[in-house]
């Protein structure tokens, strides 16, 4: 046998088992991607709110959620949160809306707040475990899949400062210090809004999400699902009625936006309590939907 | 290759799935249906899917519309409240620009016969 023909047969023995190498590794793959598929086409897991995840699960999606909260939380200022007239507000937003959920020192979370999965967490420990950056992004922004929404539709950045003002407080309160002063803490009106000149499309499109339009209406542009309880907006843009009573201008669809039942009062369209700007965006949004 | 003839399966699966509705009693004839859209001009204000010539836009498109929660936002969408609708939307809504074109009772059975094929 020469060398030249040992090569070769060497040669050849080396390419064969590449290539079962390779076979191998695809029929693997294959496996996989075909397991997965009929791990989600079976219905196998059950997304039950009181079927906890299993406790691997569980840390993998805790820990998901921490790291990207705190890479994002890495971009906030953070503006001083010492002045009592601060939490002062942020107590009254919370006392309104986040007790339902989240309770508070004392004060047991309303039903709607119980059976969650995951639950929502006790603010005063949070309090104590993050910091105000953190808790700041996941206000403004809410946290997918948990039920947290994202109020930034709903309160200004300065508004949601003084809620985490006064969760830090909250941290250090007894049940009836805290109980004493939510009685005397007087609802008060929100501060008129300040509206920007111009609109703003992008923040349109944002703000769609923000009220949740996408639960009733099929919107380009917008990834949701895809519910025909009221007309689709494809071509909105062009359309020569709105909810088929008011000429299509800018005005009108603004009008319609913020006080839907004023306009047609049998309308299945609520009143969301959407602000001028955010009607103002999204008309300019609907706009370029041509 | 176990693994492919699974995969191979798993559009078979979707389709199954989907396919399993019942559709409901109409009283309507959709094919005429079709005919009276068109003899209405319905298409002038609206876009009607497979009605050639159907896409305006004065009104909202009517693609999907038998999945539709409220017919013109208002009414729970039902055959008889889509017959009520086409008939007399001024009595429905009145402040609606939908005007009345005076459709026969067979013709609006007929129209909400084809828009409830429009899935």
């Amino acid at each position: 046998m020469t060398i030249r023909t040992r090569q070769r047969l060497i040669e050849r023995i080396r390419k064969r088992l590449l290539m079962r190498l390779a076979v191998g590794l695809m029929g693997v793959l294959l496996a996989m991607a075909a397991g997965a598929t009929m791990f989600v086409f079976w219905g196998v897991y059950n997304v039950s709110a009181l079927q906890q995840h299993t406790e691997p699960v569980y840390s993998l999606l805790t820990t998901a959620l921490d790291r990207s909260i705190s890479q994002r939380a890495r971009e906030v200022d953070v503006p001083p949160l010492e002045q009592p007239s601060m939490s002062e507000r942020g107590l009254r937003h919370y006392r309104d809306n986040c007790v339902q959920c989240h309770g508070a020192p004392g004060v047991a979370r309303h039903d709607v707040g119980k059976g969650m999965t995951p639950v929502p967490p006790n603010l005063a420990h949070t309090a104590r475990n993050r910091t105000p950056a953190e808790i700041f992004w996941s206000i403004k922004h809410g946290i997918k899949m948990t039920g947290m929404p994202s109020w930034q539709f709903i309160f200004s950045d300065e508004e949601i400062w003084d809620i985490v003002a006064f969760m830090r407080q909250m941290a250090s309160l007894s049940p009836t210090e805290y109980q004493a002063m939510a009685a005397n803490a007087n609802g008060k009106p929100k501060e008129a809004e300040v509206s920007r000149s111009f609109a703003n499309p992008e923040r349109g499109r944002l703000a769609m999400y923000g009220y949740a339009c996408i639960a009733c209406h099929r919107v380009p542009g917008l990834v949701g699902p895809q519910a025909d309880v009221g007309p689709p907006l494809a071509g909105m843009g062009a359309r020569r009625y709105i909810a088929g009573v008011l000429a299509n201008n800018n005005d009108n669809m603004v009008r319609w936006l913020r006080h839907p039942t004023q306009v047609d009062p049998l309308t299945a369209m609520p009143d969301l309590d959407v602000t001028e700007q955010d009607a103002k965006d999204i008309a300019a949004y609907l706009e370029t939907l041509k | 290759m176990k693994g492919k003839a699974l995969i191979g399966m798993a559009p078979l699966l979707l389709i199954a799935g989907c396919g399993s509705e019942k559709a409901p009693e109409l009283p309507g004839d959709p094919v005429k249906g079709k005919m009276a859209i068109t003899a209405y001009g319905c298409g002038s204000c609206h876009i009607i899917p497979d009605v050639p010539g159907a896409n305006g836009h004065t009104g909202p498109t009517l693609e999907r519309i038998a999945k539709r929660t409220y017919l013109a936002g208002v009414l729970p969408n039902t055959p008889e409240e889509m017959v009520r609708w086409i008939r007399a939307p001024e009595q429905v809504d009145p402040r609606t620009a939908m005007p009345n074109m005076a459709v026969s009772a067979g013709d609006a059975h007929d129209i909400t016969a084809y828009l409830y094929t429009l899935k």
